[in-house]
């Protein structure tokens, strides 16, 4: 007799929103498919969203920041990064890498929360400028990624951490860069890192799990708006049988040896089935790893709905996870 | 947290925003989201701080402008302040308030939110709290006693009025309506008392709450049912009327009347309109002013003028005259209201 479960695709309706979450999204008017003709567009960023000025991101001499200029990837133009410092104690580092579907965002990008847990447990932040696709495909952006990262470890002296203290981390895209940036550093056997923490990462190129069928272009990133980010980054190979696990992590056979790994995802996103398999593949190769799902929040919730329960709920689940690892 | 708040007023400076808080609330409502989600709703949209109080079903929130629950009063040492008098706020029901922590002018967004998050609300509450009106009225009552009680050790009443939603410093004000209720109030005066006839005393922090409660007694007693047979105002500040306040002091219940009331008394049976036209000439500055609050001509107020002079006994051309007839006039209401 057979004891295999054969899953088969229940595509119901969907996962409810939380109320809040629901509340903010048609507050904001929704978001429509991104298509790859709106690539420019959604560059241009939302109305009344400007990215943090220097002297925001110091909050009042709490960090000193500065932009540094550093060897890229070989035969690649230098990479950017913003490093600040804080005017305390500090402990080690968080890389920080930015969302935007591989195709928009900067390096000021989602680091108010990076700052945060800075400011909270003694960090450097360190955020780096990487290119973006479709201009720069694969491998451009991650080996980006992966200079600016070897560039800090070898500099951790100069900016007073220990090198073998930096956390990678990231959010949507950005999680699915440090995640694979974490595979690169196993792989290429340095920089040693402290932990990976992969806020609702994009992970999987063939964007065909039951939850992307299931949320299609619910919320605000959809299937249509994923399909444009990886067709960006890969092109034709996008969904076929060669894309590497270091443009798409979820690709990857072998996810032993990588650090103590947070990941979260909400429940009502395209990205759910794709990150609680990344979560549970570490477990079953013998890794550490934390998994938390956000009911009814879709892919950003905790951005677009920042005072909702479940996004403060979110919030505070990094920083305890943060502070057992670098209090350790 | 910022962020919806900058997007909002970003994206459509008044209507549009308008419109997009509705939106943020019908979700809420849908989903059917509790009180907490409510006042966080109300914070988020408007980048204020937010506060609910419900001293009846003994809620009371505060939500900071980062989106997140403030201990309860409770828990802050004596001296936090209570909701400041010139904060904005809207009336959730007859006794739950609302309030964004800003002073006004309040913008378009303002206005929406509170009135919008007080109606989810109070609907809210209805389907989740609904009040066994007469329980929760007599516990009600029973922790007033002990606030308004001037016997009560300092201790126990600020222990009592925590239950009630009332940290020491917190301004508030005892209210004595007509039919024996007592309030203790911490918002607006006018939607809990509806048309009821109530003396309102005045803002105090808890310590203090008995002598609020005794002036807003004798306030009471300065009010009128406002018809014909007994003229005057159905609610009455005793910050308005400090110095009648003495008088209904001195005006104990059973005693005997001044012959002036009696004057009025015997005036007030010679015609219908004479009570009330007594009460207009005690209370506006001209003849032309009471003849247009009489909605007479002012030829018909000269000539009640002449027949009420002669019923009273004195003159009531002069502010001398007038000023007899007033406290005249109170005094009788004193009497009625003992």
């Amino acid at each position: 007799m057979t004891t295999t479960t054969n899953i088969t695709s229940t595509t119901g309706s969907v996962t409810p929103f939380d109320p809040e979450a629901a509340a903010a999204l048609a507050a904001l008017g929704g978001f429509p498919p991104i298509t790859p003709d709106l690539i420019p567009v959604v560059r241009q960023g939302l109305p009344g969203q400007l990215p943090p000025s220097d002297e925001e991101l110091a909050r009042d001499g709490a960090f000193t920041v500065e932009e540094r200029s550093v060897p890229g990837p070989d035969g690649a133009p230098d990479v950017s990064l913003l490093i600040c410092r804080p005017t305390t104690t500090v402990t080690g580092a968080v890389y920080w890498i930015h969302g935007g579907g591989m195709v928009l965002g900067d390096n000021r990008g989602g680091i108010a929360e990076a700052l945060d847990w800075a400011q909270e447990f003694g960090l450097v932040v360190v955020s780096v400028e990487y290119r973006l696709a479709p201009e720069t495909p694969h491998p451009g952006p991650v080996e980006d990624c992966y200079a600016g990262l070897v560039w800090t470890a070898e500099h951790a002296g100069e900016l007073g951490f220990d090198p073998a203290r930096i956390v990678v981390a990231g959010a949507s895209a950005g999680g699915g860069l440090a995640a694979a940036v974490a595979l690169l550093a196993r792989d290429r056997r340095g920089p040693g890192l402290l932990g990976q923490l992969l806020i609702y990462p994009m992970l999987d190129d063939r964007n065909d799990s039951p939850s992307a069928v299931q949320m299609a272009d619910t919320g605000t990133w959809g299937r249509t708006a994923n399909d444009t980010g990886w067709s960006a980054l890969l092109g034709a190979a996008r969904g076929g049988p060669d894309v590497s696990p270091y443009a798409a992590p979820a690709r990857a056979q072998d996810l032993t040896g990588l650090p103590p790994t947070f990941v979260d995802v909400a429940s009502a996103e395209n990205f759910r089935d794709e990150d609680i398999a990344y979560a549970s593949r570490i477990w079953q190769a013998g890794g550490r790893a934390e998994l938390h799902v956000w009911p009814g929040g879709f892919h950003g919730f905790d951005v677009f709905a920042p005072q909702a329960a479940i996004s403060q709920a979110a919030r505070a689940a990094r920083r305890a996870w943060l502070s057992r690892l670098v209090q350790a | 947290m910022r962020d919806l708040t900058v997007r909002l007023s970003a994206l459509d400076p008044d209507a549009g925003a308008a419109l997009r808080v509705v939106s943020y609330f019908d979700e809420l409502a849908a989903g059917h989201a509790g009180l907490h989600a409510i006042v966080r709703g109300a914070t988020s949209l408007t980048g204020s701080p937010a506060r609910f109080l419900d001293a009846r079903r003994h809620l009371r929130l505060r939500v900071n402008s980062a989106g997140e629950n403030e201990p309860g009063e409770d828990d802050v040492a004596d001296g936090s302040s209570g909701p400041d008098p010139a904060w904005l706020s809207a009336a959730v029901d007859d006794v739950a308030v609302l309030w964004l922590e800003r002073s006004g002018p309040p913008r378009v967004v303002d206005a929406v939110v509170l009135e919008r998050a007080c109606a989810l609300a109070r609907s809210v509450l209805e389907r989740t709290r609904p009040l066994a009106a007469s329980a929760s009225r007599r516990q009600d009552a029973d922790l007033l006693e002990v606030v308004l009680d001037p016997r009560t050790p300092r201790d126990d009443r600020r222990r009592a009025a925590r239950s009630l939603g009332l940290a020491p410093e917190t301004p508030c004000r005892a209210v004595a309506v007509v039919d024996g209720t007592a309030l203790v109030l911490t918002g607006p005066v006018e939607p809990p008392l509806g048309s009821r006839r109530a003396g309102v005393g005045p803002v105090v922090t808890v310590d203090e709450l008995p002598g609020s409660w005794v002036a807003a007694r004798r306030a009471l007693r300065l009010t009128a049912e406002g018809t014909a047979t007994d003229p005057g105002p159905r609610i009455v500040h005793a910050e308005a009327v400090q110095g009648l306040l003495l008088l209904a002091a001195a005006v104990p219940a059973g005693a005997p009347p001044v012959p002036d009331v009696g004057a009025v008394e015997r005036a007030a049976v010679l015609a219908p309109w004479m009570l009330r036209t007594l009460d207009v000439l005690a209370t506006t500055s001209s003849r032309r002013a009471a003849a247009t609050e009489l909605a007479v001509h002012h030829s018909t107020v000269q000539a009640r003028v002449l027949t009420a002079q002669r019923a009273l006994g004195w003159e009531l051309q002069d502010v001398a005259g007038l000023q007899r007839l007033q406290l005249a006039l109170v005094l009788r209401r004193l009497h009625r209201n003992s």
